[in-house]
């Protein structure tokens, strides 16, 4: 399988949450901050890698009866490791992400790309599919976290940059952000549920509008190609 | 078909068996760091919001009164109490830690637990700067403690009213819980 073609699948064409529309609870819930976006792209991918793989050497014993099952099972496997190597680990990342770890359980991201391609496709594949898809996934996440935080309190990289003592990077979450305007001036409401849905839609929008143009260049192209054919015969 | 059911769930079984036995090890592998974090956030809330040199010790109190207080905990210090309180927030529940000086006044506050919406009611237990000016608030109240919408001077969290009215009604009632002690 073309790994570019997979590369752009995950990314753009086929992205999970944009163009496939799955997942998008967490999406719309934990985009406040960059930190939250980027921890939380990088459990799912890492989740849906390890699940991918595990689903994709299964496939062959796999009973289709209860396939789901079995997926449900490494799935909350692969999570609840997670999320205990968090608390271990990164405790503020886990106490910023609360609740949506374990519920990446039922994040259908995961789930969905078990169904549609690791059952049908070689653990290597799979692989990548889980790293493509994570990633086009994270990148979605990251877009709309600088977006709801720049709107919503006039900051970046909240969690993630600190510059009240200097430049320098938080990984624990306590990071204040750069405040590029004053807060009163944002708007509040993106930062609520209400701008999640706002950003998300905007987002998807743009991207239907950009992938119609595409096909729409590519159709006209085909169309002239064929036409500058047929003139060369008439001639 | 009865051999096929037999099958399947020997093939559903060892999957879940193998799973359980990795969970089993990651679990052993953190669960003592996990308690530790878990002990050390607490302790350090305790020292947040009432300092004391010489640790802290469990008294009893009216747990019928007061369903939500969990533990009440004498500086031994002799400069107030810290109580520990469990109660439902926005999300789900959340356990703070509340400072209670003799004087029946709030010494400050720290959430140990919490499942509240990250970006909004979080923001209530985080180290950012909303979060430390809205604890900040709480310090030397008393239990008519209130929203600034109901006539007190508790400035709510932008976007959760609910975190914040009930981070003051826990506020209220642990400094009522210590009033009650005489």
């Amino acid at each position: 399988m073309n790994r570019k073609q997979q590369f752009k699948e995950g990314l753009i064409t086929n992205n999970p949450v944009l163009v496939q529309q799955i997942g998008m609870c967490a999406t719309m819930a934990i985009t406040t901050t960059l930190f939250n976006g980027i921890g939380m792209g990088l459990s799912v991918l890492i989740i849906l890698t390890c699940c991918n793989v595990v689903v994709a050497a299964l496939r062959k014993i796999i009973p289709d009866e209860i396939r789901l099952a079995i997926f449900v099972v490494v799935i909350a496997g692969f999570v609840t490791i997670v999320d205990l190597l968090l608390q271990a680990f990164i405790p503020a990342l886990s106490a910023a992400l609360g609740v949506f770890i374990p519920l990446i359980v039922v994040n259908c991201i995961i789930i969905g790309r078990a169904e549609a391609f690791c059952q049908k496709n070689t653990v290597k594949d799979s692989f990548f599919d889980g790293i493509f898809q994570g990633l086009g996934y994270t990148c979605v996440l990251i877009i709309m976290c600088v977006f709801r935080e720049f709107v919503g309190s006039g900051r970046f990289g909240g969690g993630l940059i600190d510059v009240a003592n200097g430049f320098r990077f938080t990984l624990d979450g306590t990071g204040g952000g750069i405040q590029i305007f004053p807060e009163e001036f944002g708007a509040a409401i993106m930062n609520l549920p209400f701008g999640g849905f706002l950003t998300l839609g905007l987002l998807i929008g743009l991207m239907q509008y950009a992938l119609k143009r595409s096909e729409k260049k590519k159709k006209a192209a085909e169309h002239a190609a064929k036409e500058a054919a047929l003139k060369e015969v008439e001639e | 078909m009865n051999n096929k059911i037999v099958k399947l769930s020997m093939v559903l079984f060892v999957i879940c068996a193998i799973t359980a036995g990795i969970l089993g090890i990651v679990n052993a592998l953190t669960w003592e760091r996990i308690d530790q974090i878990t002990h050390q956030k607490e302790y350090e809330a305790y020292a947040a919001v009432l300092g004391s040199e010489s640790g802290y010790t469990q008294v009893e109190f009216d747990k019928a009164a007061f369903p939500t207080v969990d533990s009440v905990n004498q500086s031994n210090d002799g400069n107030g109490y810290v109580v520990t309180s469990t109660f439902s927030g926005a999300q789900g529940n959340i356990t703070m830690a509340c400072g209670v000086g003799t004087d029946l006044k709030c010494t400050g506050i720290s959430i140990i637990e919490h499942s509240e919406t990250s970006g909004l009611g979080a923001v209530a237990a985080s180290t950012s700067s909303a979060g430390e000016a809205f604890r900040a608030q709480f310090v030397g109240q008393d239990e008519g403690i209130a929203l600034s919408k109901a006539g007190g001077s508790i400035d709510a969290l932008a976007g959760a009213t609910i975190t914040s009215n009930a981070v003051t009604n826990a506020t209220a009632t642990s400094i009522k819980c210590i009033a009650s002690l005489g």
